[in-house]
């Protein structure tokens, strides 16, 4: 028997408002907003598509003091081919992705993430800024910008820093980004000639959440793999890259009965556990068969191309 | 009648509230914004099983909101539904409680000017409570005899009673020697099924509001299923007479079920204006309305005896319903699963013991189908294994047994029955088998290969209303008026909700066919309760089939008294007999005239206009109606499934809907609600349910990214789903139609799990058959379990 004065979350659950006290500020320019952040941004909330953070608000997941709506800064939202590489500016919306050719002839597994990401409607709304800052470890963006080496512009008022998205993400909606940092861009090499790439995911319904996922980037020549990138979704406190099982293909002939004896190893390189979405054991059989779709799929588009 | 010759009946037209909704005009409960408006928030139990020691409203108060607790509100138990006559009518609902039985159970509420302003006040609630026990979520750890009661005294009509073991109320019944017939069979099947606890996501969550007047009366906009019950029950809680409550009939954003009864918030949202004196609406936001109700979750025992040569001997049923915190119509729903069970097939001797029991949760409440979803899937997987074992063809064994044209048919349970005079089951089987390609389906055991595909049969049926010729548990009767204006076109007037269906746009064909007058000259009046007759309520599929009688019943009664004026000016007709009143193609609109001198006519526009110009006074006509038979709509799905052996996913390849309604009056409305029951069915069979963490409180908090239903993208393509009507004319309906709704979903997990099997090789008993509990299945067949 116990005595308790409780208000629980269901009280404070409100999904009509945002039921939260914040102060709002929406700068023009990227300065404005690394200056914002300079000043507040331990206590601030980045805005962006808002598809993540206006429901954390609603559930009161987090409080946050002051909200920095970064909508407006028109230069972060740009789709640019650099010759060797693409940048993608952060505040890109999904549908911008969908609709480029760049990326679609280019970034494969990025292109089929694009198409599999919530539904049009969010797709309009939502960033590919800030499904990464999101974190979440089924962030659809990150397992294919993970294997297409993708690499992150961090910018403060210090200044800036690169860093491959590998090192990224720290646990469940943690980054290594500072207080007072925005990600303002991604940037991605071109692929190298005659590699494929492909994105697959396990979800519920067509539009879900992951239940796992899973993003290969591959090159054979003379029959044998001579690069191959894992990354997997939904299965660890981050998208994760899996160097064993990328190592342990390395070199073999790209036969079928191969891959699907190696991809085993990839068991080894997640932690899944159950939740309302799936269950440990699913994660684990389902995660070997999908990179070896995936892998399959990779090496089709190579060929293709 | 054959289709040819209905004007209207069986044409394709646009629905009356087709252009409002599309286009985001129409007014739906949570739209209405009243000047001096209050919004009110509810205070939902933080535990599942506790008891409040004190409520400190203070804080609240002070910021200006009104605060209700439950000592400022009646606090006699009521059954949220009127639907059951008193005697056999559970009472244990408060409109807020001390003692709250699951979480999210009202305890207090709010109103305050802005939504904000109210939640703020609901967050200065500081509420203590007492005796926090650990909830029960489990109904076989409920019955067990050392389980805490979760209530101890409830009401049966006005007759208190104990609750033991809680266990809410039992029906038992038995036919013929089971235990023999079983003993004589030459086999017997014993299976144990579990259902899933699916919440409704209608798209509308419950809204009220209720207004105050300055002669003490109250007008209620609420989201509901039945305005009259609303106003009766209103009337009961809070001793008001109900001369003095108008409930009006508002759009409804779907339902499936879910406002049968009169919803918690509206008594709340009562409470709260009676106290403010001003006008207070509450909307649920989806999370609360996850928690507000669920589908009926059940546990069964099915065994079934058959003879070597295909004949059924014996079936026995054991019902052990998971109910949740509160009981809405646990009790019929015991009785309907009974009707579900003895009405699917012959099973000559029958044994029944159904169990309601209360458990901590989200409380139950009728979902599509009343339980005949979850029988029939249960059942007709007990029928395909026993075809199976005994080497014959599913679709051949399912004909040999079932329930149909002739025999006796219970539907609503053991105090509605009536004979079978219309059976499409034979026509559909026909068509359907070779509409899918029957002859194509393989043995599980001859599959091989990553994907494996299967065909499935089910097979099921609704009841079309409550009615019959014997009053008896249930109340079903309705209203109808219908008033010719006096430019000839007509209101009509029902008190009978339409969930969104298009169950009222049949009513106007049907009153257009039988007058001549074009459906779009007809007006549906949204009307209220203190301009309509009594309906008790849009449920167990009666929209088309009751309120369409009731709309027959009225049209040919106004056509008398049309042509009682008519006479007057149609000068060769002495007696009304001599007249005919129907549509005439070039004039676009209703003409009287006597038969056999087509050219002897009046416009029934300028007939309106003469007894308006020459005060003869209004051509009117009022009905209330029973309808004497509540007649089965069959309804049969041929699944083709694919299983993807390696991640489990099941795909829907191909569907055949069949339905037997009797005369379609709206053939687009009908093939709807074949794919939306088909769609739901899916969900149902392969993906939806409601979990608990062990505190009570649900794994997806209420929310629906973690609540997800199938979209059109996870259906199969249009041109691989086919709709297929019976050619059946019931003689007891409207034009010969029946009901729809509910058949719609009720045949569709018995197909969809069959087919799995047959693709397969695995049954399962449990739902939903989720692509985790496929995969380790087929793993531990690998493992050679």
């Amino acid at each position: 028997m116990v005595e308790a004065v409780k208000l629980s979350r269901h009280n404070l659950f409100n999904t009509h408002i945002i039921p939260v006290n914040f102060k709002y500020f929406a700068p023009k320019t990227l300065n404005e907003a690394l200056e914002l952040l300079d000043k507040y941004g331990k206590e601030a909330k980045i805005l962006a598509g808002g598809t993540d953070l206006l429901v954390k608000m609603k559930m009161r997941l987090v409080e946050p003091k002051y909200i920095i709506n970064i909508k407006g800064i028109r230069e972060l939202n740009f789709i640019k081919d650099e010759g060797n590489q693409v940048r993608i500016g952060a505040l890109t919306r999904w549908r911008q992705l969908e609709k480029s050719e760049l990326i679609k002839n280019f970034f494969p597994s990025l292109y089929d993430a694009v198409k599999v990401m919530g539904g049009t409607q969010i797709r309009n709304m939502a960033t590919v800024g800030g499904n990464l800052c999101n974190a979440s470890p089924a962030a659809d963006s990150a397992p294919p910008l993970m294997v297409l080496n993708a690499k992150l512009v961090l910018a403060s008022k210090k200044g800036e820093r690169e860093i491959p998205i590998t090192q990224f993400f720290k646990g469940p909606g943690k980054t290594v980004m500072e207080p007072d940092e925005l990600l303002k861009e991604i940037t991605i090499p071109k692929p190298e000639e005659g590699s494929g790439s492909a994105f697959i995911k396990v979800a519920r319904t067509s539009m879900d959440l992951a239940k796992i996922s899973a993003a290969t980037a591959l090159k054979v020549e003379d029959r044998k793999i001579v690069m191959v990138r894992i990354a997997i979704g939904s299965a660890a406190p981050t998208p994760v890259r899996t160097p064993k099982t990328e190592e342990a293909l390395i070199g073999q002939p790209f036969r079928p009965s191969i891959i699907r004896e190696k991809v085993k190893l990839v068991v080894n390189e997640i932690s899944p556990i159950d939740d309302v979405r799936s269950t440990a054991f699913y994660r684990k059989e389902v995660s070997k068969i999908i990179v070896e779709d995936a892998l399959l799929i990779s090496y089709e588009r190579a060929s293709r191309r | 009648m054959t289709e040819s010759e209905h004007l209207f009946i069986g044409k394709r037209t646009i629905r009356k509230d087709a252009i409002p909704k599309v286009t985001g005009t129409m007014k739906f409960s949570s739209d209405y914004y009243i000047p001096g408006m209050l919004v009110g928030r509810i205070y939902k139990s933080p535990y599942a099983f506790a008891d409040v020691r004190h409520i400190d409203t203070s804080e609240a108060e002070r910021m200006g909101a009104v605060v209700i607790t439950p000592d400022d509100v009646p606090s006699k138990l009521f059954n949220p539904r009127l639907v059951s006559v008193f005697e056999v009518t559970y009472k244990d609902y408060q409109v807020l409680t001390k003692h709250p039985r699951y979480l999210g159970d009202a305890i207090a509420a709010v109103a305050a000017p802005t939504e904000e302003k109210a939640q703020r006040a609901l967050e200065a609630l500081r509420v203590e409570f007492d005796n926090i026990r650990k909830p029960i979520l489990d109904p076989f750890e409920a019955m067990s005899p050392n389980a805490p009661q979760i209530h101890d005294r409830i009401l049966k009509g006005d007759e208190r009673i104990d609750v033991k073991n809680n266990v809410g109320c039992v029906l038992e019944y038995s036919e013929g020697d089971v235990d023999k017939a079983l003993k004589n069979a030459d086999l017997v099947v014993e299976r144990r099924f579990k259902t899933n606890r699916r919440y409704h996501m209608q798209l509308e969550p419950k809204t009220a509001l209720c207004i105050p007047h300055s002669d003490g009366s109250i007008t209620i906009y609420s989201t509901t299923q039945t305005i009259h019950n609303t106003r009766i029950l209103i009337g009961q809680i809070f001793d008001i007479p109900l001369s003095k409550i108008n409930v009006v009939k508002v759009p409804i954003g779907g339902s499936f079920g879910s406002s049968i009864q009169i919803n918690p918030v509206v008594p709340i949202t009562v409470a709260l204006c009676l106290k403010a004196r001003k006008p207070v609406k509450i909307t649920l936001t989806r999370e609360e309305d996850i928690y507000d109700h669920v589908a009926y979750q059940m546990h069964f025992k099915i065994r079934a005896g058959v003879t070597k040569d295909g004949r059924l001997v014996a079936g026995e049923l054991e019902n052990i319903m998971d109910i949740g915190a509160h009981q809405i119509q646990a009790y019929p729903l015991l009785g309907t699963a009974l009707g579900w069970f003895v009405s699917l097939y012959k099973w000559r001797n029958i044994r029944y013991v159904g169990k309601a029991v209360y458990t901590n949760k989200v409380p139950t409440c009728a979902f599509r189908g009343y339980g005949a979803p979850q029988v029939s899937w249960a059942v007709e997987t007990v029928i395909d294994e026993i075809a199976e074992k005994l080497g014959m063809d599913p679709v051949d064994f399912r004909l040999m047994n079932y329930v149909g044209k002739g025999d006796v048919f219970w539907g609503q349970g053991p105090t509605v029955k009536s004979i079978i005079r219309s059976d499409g089951v034979p026509e559909l089987m026909e068509r359907g088998k070779k509409l899918i390609g029957w002859h194509r389906r393989r043995l599980p055991s001859e599959k091989t290969g990553r994907y494996r595909r299967g065909i499935g049969v089910g097979r099921s049926f609704h009841t079309s209303g409550a009615g019959g010729p014997i009053s008896g548990e249930v109340i079903d009767y309705t209203g109808s008026i219908l008033k010719v204006n006096e430019d000839g076109t007509i209101d009509y007037i029902t008190a009978l909700q339409d969930h969104g269906g298009g169950t009222l746009d049949a009513h106007v064909k049907i009153i257009a066919e039988e007058l001549g007058v074009p459906p779009d000259l007809i007006n549906l009046v949204w009307s209220d309760t203190q301009t309509t007759l009594y309906d008790v309520c849009t449920h167990a599929s009666r929209g088309t089939y009751v309120g369409g009688g009731a709309a027959v019943q009225a049209a040919k009664q106004l056509k008398e008294k049309i042509f009682n004026y008519a006479i007057r000016v149609l000068e060769k007709a002495v007696s009304p007999d001599a007249l005919r009143l129907g549509y005439d193609k070039e004039l676009k609109q209703a003409v009287v005239y006597v038969v056999d001198n087509p050219n002897m006519k009046i416009t029934l526009k300028d007939l309106a206009t003469l007894a308006w110009q020459r005060n003869w006074g209004t051509i009117a006509t009022t009905v209330t109606y029973r309808s004497k038979a509540a007649p089965p709509s069959f309804t049969v799905y041929f699944v083709e499934v694919e299983v993807d052996t390696y991640t489990g996913k099941v795909r829907p390849v191909k569907v055949i809907g069949g339905a037997d309604v009797g005369t379609v009056i709206n053939p687009d409305f009908a093939a709807g609600q074949l794919h939306g029951g088909f769609a739901q069915g899916w969900g149902m069979t392969v993906l939806e349910d409601t979990p608990y963490l062990e505190n009570g409180e649900l794994m997806n908090r209420g929310f629906i990214t973690d609540y997800k239903i199938v979209t059109a993208q996870d259906m199969p393509k249009l041109e691989d789903f086919q709709v297929i009507f019976a050619h059946t004319y019931e003689p007891t309906g409207p034009h010969g139609a029946k009901g729809l709704g509910e058949a719609a979903l009720n045949s569709v997990a018995g197909a969809v799990a069959n087919a799995i099997y047959n693709a397969i090789g695995v049954r399962f008993y449990e739902l939903p058959i989720t692509p985790e509990k496929v995969l380790e299945a087929l793993k531990r067949r690998e493992g050679g379990e």
